[in-house]
């Protein structure tokens, strides 16, 4: 099946965010194109594999590590975080709180994990239930990105794991970057370990990824 | 107090051997070979497992000859072979290299037990009428549980091999310490404790929007409709209002820990085990109930899942400490009596923590149907630090039984999806008593002699 030339790539990445949040839902309707209102709460941590056809090439076996949403305190994220290559944070357009609580996550994640180089690993934003229709925070798109930039977001999307809205898109954002950020050992000699708002000039790059 | 145990041992391969039924009692002649490292309790401990394994085995299918893969055989499996324990001991080759474990798959007279329904028990109405031997046994926890005081040794003897239905509920609550064994005190005792939880509902429910409880409730309230989601009895709003508030009200009783996902799924076989009482559980509408009896399987829950929590608490204490223990209490012993699965694991990077984080944290319940989970707890309520400690080895054993899907696997993901997904749909209290029986040789091989072991 495989034609000799092609290349495999094997990334780990992570959904986090607090709890019902979508996590388990995004991932499902991601591997298995479905949907079900009766995932039960995710305990600890679920495994799941997509494979993509990236290009001609390319093969992408993205290994999904769904974490629990109580797991940023009880203090376990740090076994989970180990050697991932991106991450996905989630929250909920209809529950603030999960909003709120994005930047914890990101830090969390920020504090326990960075790429061989030295810098944060590649993370795109995910404000799921888009289909429900309460736009508490959507109706400003400039905001988020100017959100995504502050908190060094590289991308971020409206999503629907019921509706099947943006899932692929945003993965494909998620794993472009992935590419970019392994294709970029330059990187690694420069002394910028705390500079968080080094990573900027990269999202500008990559305004594929935001709303118009 | 090893002998005790022993002793209640050889009780339960009693017990257990009459509940399977023995078949045939053909001769098989196994060499055992000698080694002078083990204690009595665990030769004698080891020995009736194996009894009670290959009474099963017998009566399933003739098991494969053991003598081809002895040496697979850890060495710590071999039995001082005495007159006295010749009978016993003559096949505990045949259980150390678990092949009776292992034909449990594909048994083609295996009835058919649907996912949802006899969600509280298998052998609910509908199944066969009971045998000479339950009724027996039925009859001696009546007596047990009808006399002055209750012997609770003899009850926890008794219902280490599983608890009749009929007898359950008033058996879990005495089990866990809930009931008082003297007659006399339970009326007064249950009027009381029944009333000291709806005092504290009163005192404390209405706090659940106020801003220090608010983020406890809120992740109790998104919690519950997720809980048991494929069971109808448990998307009625009534019995959701009800696990809400049992853990509401624990989680603000005990601070250090708070609501930990998990812990709602512990109330569960306690709720369903109280609701046995009064209906046939399946399907059932809790609203056809009066507000008293509500009240009063409400209250039972409670306390029951409180007294289990009181013993494991340091699993739901920041960082999990009682968690990490066991996982990697569970690694040590998983290295010590399978290397080849253990190795296995390392080769492919798999970590314990990545699959039995969830063994732990959820007491298999994730892992098993209720109404497994049910007959477990029949068990791990009559053992000493059943849920703290004996659990260990359940998931030890647990995990074994599955070797030959493990060794099958050749990748991380492959091994990861099997261990977060086994294939235990159709199982009943057999396999439950199969587990059980596997786990108590472990534990008195290797608990009470850990230094003998150690590689």
């Amino acid at each position: 099946m495989q034609k000799h030339n092609q290349k495999e790539h094997l990334y780990k990445l992570l959904v986090i965010g607090d709890l019902g949040v979508g996590k388990t839902s995004i991932i499902k309707r991601y591997v298995h194109q479905n949907f079900s209102p009766h995932y039960r709460a995710t305990i600890g941590v679920d495994f799941a594999l997509k494979v993509l056809s990236w290009d001609a090439e390319t093969v992408v076996r993205l290994q999904l590590w769904d974490i629990a949403g109580q797991e940023r305190f009880g203090n376990m994220t740090r076994v989970y975080y180990r050697e991932a290559m991106g991450a996905f944070i989630v929250f909920d357009v209809t529950r603030p709180a999960t909003f709120e609580a994005v930047t914890k996550w990101k830090e969390d994640l920020d504090s326990k994990l960075v790429l061989p180089n030295g810098k944060p690993v590649p993370t795109v934003l995910l404000a799921n239930k888009c289909d429900q229709g309460i736009d508490v925070l959507m109706n400003n798109g400039i905001k988020m990105d100017q959100f995504c930039k502050e908190n060094g977001f590289v991308g971020w999307f409206e999503t629907s794991a019921k509706e099947n809205i943006n899932i692929n898109e945003a993965s494909r954002c998620l794993v472009k970057h992935i590419i970019a950020s392994e294709s970029d050992p330059v990187q690694s000699i420069e002394p910028d370990i705390i500079k968080p708002h080094l990573n900027s000039s990269k999202i500008v790059s990559c305004s594929a990824c935001f709303k118009s | 107090m090893k002998s005790k145990k022993a002793s209640s041992f050889h009780e339960f391969a009693r017990n257990t051997s009459d509940a399977w039924d023995i078949g045939d009692d053909e001769d098989e002649d196994f060499s055992s070979s000698s080694s002078s490292l083990q204690t009595l309790n665990s030769k004698v401990a080891k020995a009736t497992a194996a009894q009670v394994l290959e009474n099963h085995s017998k009566l399933r299918a003739k098991p494969e000859r053991a003598q081809s893969t002895l040496s697979d055989m850890p060495t710590n499996c071999k039995v001082i072979k005495s007159s006295s324990e010749a009978q016993l001991s003559r096949t505990s080759e045949e259980a150390c290299v678990r092949t009776p474990l292992q034909k449990q798959q594909s048994l083609p007279l295996r009835p058919v037990i649907p996912l949802v329904a006899r969600i509280s028990d298998q052998n609910a109405s509908g199944a066969p009428p009971m045998t000479v031997r339950e009724k027996t046994r039925l009859e001696k926890f009546r007596q047990l549980l009808s006399s002055h005081n209750t012997d609770l040794d003899e009850l926890r003897k008794c219902s280490w091999p599983g608890v009749p239905r009929e007898v359950r509920p008033v058996t879990w609550r005495l089990l866990s310490g809930y009931l008082p064994a003297n007659m006399e005190r339970r009326k007064l005792t249950l009027q009381r404790k029944r009333e000291e939880y709806f005092g504290f509902i009163q005192q404390y429910y209405d706090s659940r929007n106020e801003e220090h409880h608010q983020d406890t409730y809120r992740q109790i309230h998104i919690d519950i409709p997720r809980t048991n989601p494929l069971i109808p009895l448990f998307q009625q709003p009534l019995v959701q209002e009800i696990f809400e508030r049992i853990l509401f009200i624990w989680a603000i009783r005990h601070p250090a820990s708070g609501y930990v996902q998990g812990i709602n799924d512990l109330v569960t076989p306690f709720f369903v085990v109280f609701l046995s009482e009064y209906e046939d559980v399946e399907n059932f509408d809790v609203t056809n109930l009066s507000q008293d009896v509500l009240r009063s399987i409400e209250a039972d829950s409670f306390w029951c899942m409180s007294k289990l929590l009181d013993g494991i608490q340091d699993n739901y204490t920041f960082a999990q400490p009682g968690i990490q223990k066991k996982v990697k209490a569970l690694e040590e012993l998983v290295s010590r009596i399978d290397e080849q699965v253990h190795n296995h694991f390392r080769k492919y990077e798999v970590e314990y923590l990545q699959f039995a984080f969830r063994w732990m944290n959820n007491l298999l319940m994730r892992e098993l149907p209720l109404r497994c989970t049910i007959r477990l707890w029949d068990t791990y309520q009559s053992e000493p630090e059943g849920f703290s400690h004996f659990h260990l080895y359940v998931c030890a054993a647990f995990l074994i039984k599955w070797r030959k899907e493990i060794l099958d696997e050749e990748d991380f993901q492959g091994l990861l999806m099997l261990l977060q997904n086994l294939p235990t749909i159709h199982w009943g209290n057999e396999e439950i008593g199969l587990l059980l029986a596997e786990a108590y040789r472990l534990k008195y091989m290797f608990a009470d002699a850990p230094n003998h072991y150690r590689r």
